[in-house]
């Protein structure tokens, strides 16, 4: 790995599912410390490469490269992708009955920062630290992991092991769909604090552009098709605010 | 008539009996003959407290010369069999009015390495708080288990069985009456025997009475785990709930039928049963029958349900996003649907110490 190598690196990415192409030729690299963001429509392929980047067994890369710090993502199992640093946050999170947060959280901070981080006083402390961030209560711990949970706690949660995990890369898919402004201000603080002066770096995918307000993008990426029909600054992600999709997915068009 | 007499005067069960359908009389019947009824062994029972040096006042257990009688709503030929082989292996856990434990109590029977049998009426009284873990260990190649006898009125009582042989077929009957306004929470841990067949029967005759019946069933190689479970409404303002978890691995087989019956006269009864199978491998097979039998217009509810299937792809994938390799999700996971049961069987502690023994199970099965 050299000082130039990107967190995330994709060339040429080409998958899809049950022979269906989905995404046609996707590049983009994030460097180390950078947050991007992908916007597009329902159906434009945003979820589907955040299922590729974390290994979904579903999806079939039919051509190209996923990289994380210069090692080949592909040749990798999701639970391998998740120990190098890749983190995902679902846009909805499986609920699992029987399964107690506080363990789910020990057990999967062991497994990926190592057992000496899921235990003794610190891990409490930075548990209780996040928690308190996220405004989640103590109670939670003792909750099923996402069983029962409304849409804004499962966001939330899915934040908590952001901030415990701290991971090269964090993948946050529609985190901001299904909160109200408070729950998104909560959420984005938690991504800021996570990614921001971390050294870590994040892909953000979201539909509109209001997480963005909270959350500033470094860059912000247009998915149409499958496709990145444009690339630009934070000031790209107003101008879709403003302007919708549909003259983008003429330019597309026209240059299809 | 005796329970021997009355024994061989029945006739072989019918297969086509909701009890008999999936595992025959013949198949837990301890030599096949059926006309038998061989000589057992006594277990060594032993009563103590799960918390150490806590001294046992207001609850024992006492050798008895008759048990309690079995329900009308019982099968007869089981319980007659088992009270026969038993002989003078006839118990009662006597347990004074008001009693109360904060700990939970360990009522442990161990089979030793013979064939062995056991009557044991529970004769609980009035306004009792407590928790008890029946713990059936050994490795006898059969073991027959009748519990027999009432729940007094107003007692709260979280009782657990647990199924722990190392191998052998386990014969299991539960005649059970639960008092007016008594809060029980019947819960069946097995995973030990090669063979179970139990028979659970539950008397909601006095009003007011509250019952939560609870299994988590972890089966493996070539085990099969056949429950039926009873719960029969007779009197107005009952409620009983079932809520049964089996996971079903290697090439094994579990059973699970349900019968509730809502008489007349049981008006504002309320009453559900839900069996869920989880199964882990392709040779693994689960039955689940649940069954309705409603006779009182006026009730709150009675339904029933189930559902089959494997380890759910998707909880798999969430879990090795978060570090789990895939021997680990699916272990996980599969901790996780006993538990969903498990944890509803009584206080904090009695579930940590369940939590452990089923852990222990697992790695077992593993090894």
């Amino acid at each position: 790995m050299t000082s130039d190598t990107p967190v995330l690196g994709i060339s040429e990415l080409h998958a899809g599912i049950d022979d269906t192409p989905i995404l046609r030729g996707i590049d983009l690299n994030i460097p180390p410390g950078e947050i991007h963001a992908i916007m597009g429509r329902n159906g434009s392929g945003k979820t589907t490469a955040a299922n590729i980047i974390m290994g979904h067994p579903d999806f079939e890369v039919t051509k190209g490269s996923v990289e994380l710090d210069g090692e080949d993502l592909l040749e990798m199992e999701p639970w391998e992708r998740a120990r190098a640093g890749v983190f995902l946050s679902f846009q909805y999170p499986q609920a699992v009955p029987g399964l107690q947060v506080g363990n789910f959280l020990r057990k999967s901070v062991a497994a990926i920062r190592g057992e000496e981080e899921a235990k003794g006083a610190e891990f409490r402390k930075k548990l209780k630290d996040a928690m308190t961030q996220l405004d989640i209560d103590r109670s939670f711990l003792g909750r099923y992991v996402n069983d029962g949970f409304s849409g804004g706690e499962k966001k939330r949660f899915e934040i908590l092991q952001l901030l415990l995990i701290q991971p090269k890369l964090a993948i946050l898919d529609e985190t901001d769909s299904g909160l109200d402004i408070d729950g998104i201000r909560t959420v984005a603080k938690g991504i800021n604090n996570a990614v921001r002066g971390t050294g870590s770096s994040a892909l953000i995918i979201t539909h509109y552009s209001r997480i963005l307000e909270h959350v500033q993008p470094d860059k912000v990426h247009v998915l149409i098709k499958g496709q990145i029909v444009k690339s630009g600054g934070p000031e790209l992600a107003l101008e879709l605010e403003e302007r919708g999709y549909e003259w983008l997915e003429k330019e597309a068009e026209g240059l299809a | 008539m005796d329970a021997a007499s009355l024994y061989k005067s029945l006739d072989e069960p019918d297969r086509a009996d909701h009890l008999w359908r999936y595992t025959p009389w013949k198949r837990v019947h301890p030599s096949g003959d059926l006309n038998e009824i061989p000589s057992v062994a006594a277990p060594e029972i032993t009563l103590t407290c799960l918390e150490d040096g806590v001294a046992l006042v207001g609850i024992s257990v006492e050798e008895a010369v008759v048990g309690a009688e079995v329900l009308p709503e019982s099968d007869e030929v089981t319980a007659s069999f088992i009270r026969a082989a038993a002989g003078r292996a006839v118990y009662t856990l006597r347990v004074e009015n008001n009693f109360i434990a904060s700990s939970p109590i360990v009522l442990g029977i161990d089979t030793g390495d013979s064939a062995c049998a056991l009557h044991l009426t529970l004769d609980i009284g009035r306004n009792c708080e407590f928790e008890l873990i029946t713990q059936i260990s050994g490795a006898a190649p059969w073991t027959g288990f009748l519990r027999t006898g009432r729940i007094g009125d107003g007692s709260i009582l979280n009782d657990v069985v647990i199924g722990y042989t190392d191998s052998g077929t386990l014969l299991r009957v539960d005649s059970i009456a639960i008092g007016r306004d008594a809060q029980v929470k019947a819960g069946t841990v097995s995973s030990g025997s090669d063979r179970t067949k139990a028979d659970l029967r539950y008397k909601m005759g006095e009003t007011g009475g509250h019952l939560n019946v609870l299994g988590s069933i972890l089966s493996a190689n070539d085990m099969h785990l056949d429950h039926h479970v009873e719960i029969h409404h007779h009197a107005p303002e009952t409620f009983s709930r079932l809520d049964w978890h089996s996971a079903c691995g290697g090439n094994s087989r579990t059973v699970g039928t349900g019968m509730l019956r809502v008489a007349k006269g049981a008006r504002g009864a309320d009453a559900g049963q839900l069996f869920h199978n989880l199964l882990l491998s392709e040779k693994a097979e689960a039955d689940s029958i649940p069954e309705l039998e409603v006779s009182e217009h006026n009730v709150v509810g009675c339904g029933h349900g189930t559902a089959n299937g494997p380890v759910d792809e998707e909880q798999m994938f969430y879990l090795e996003t978060r570090g789990f390799d895939t021997q680990e999700a699916r272990d996980t996971l599969i901790a996780a649907f006993l538990n969903s049961t498990l944890v509803e069987m009584g206080s904090e502690t009695l579930h940590h110490w369940l939590s452990e023994h089923l852990q222990d199970e697992l790695e077992d099965l593993k090894s």
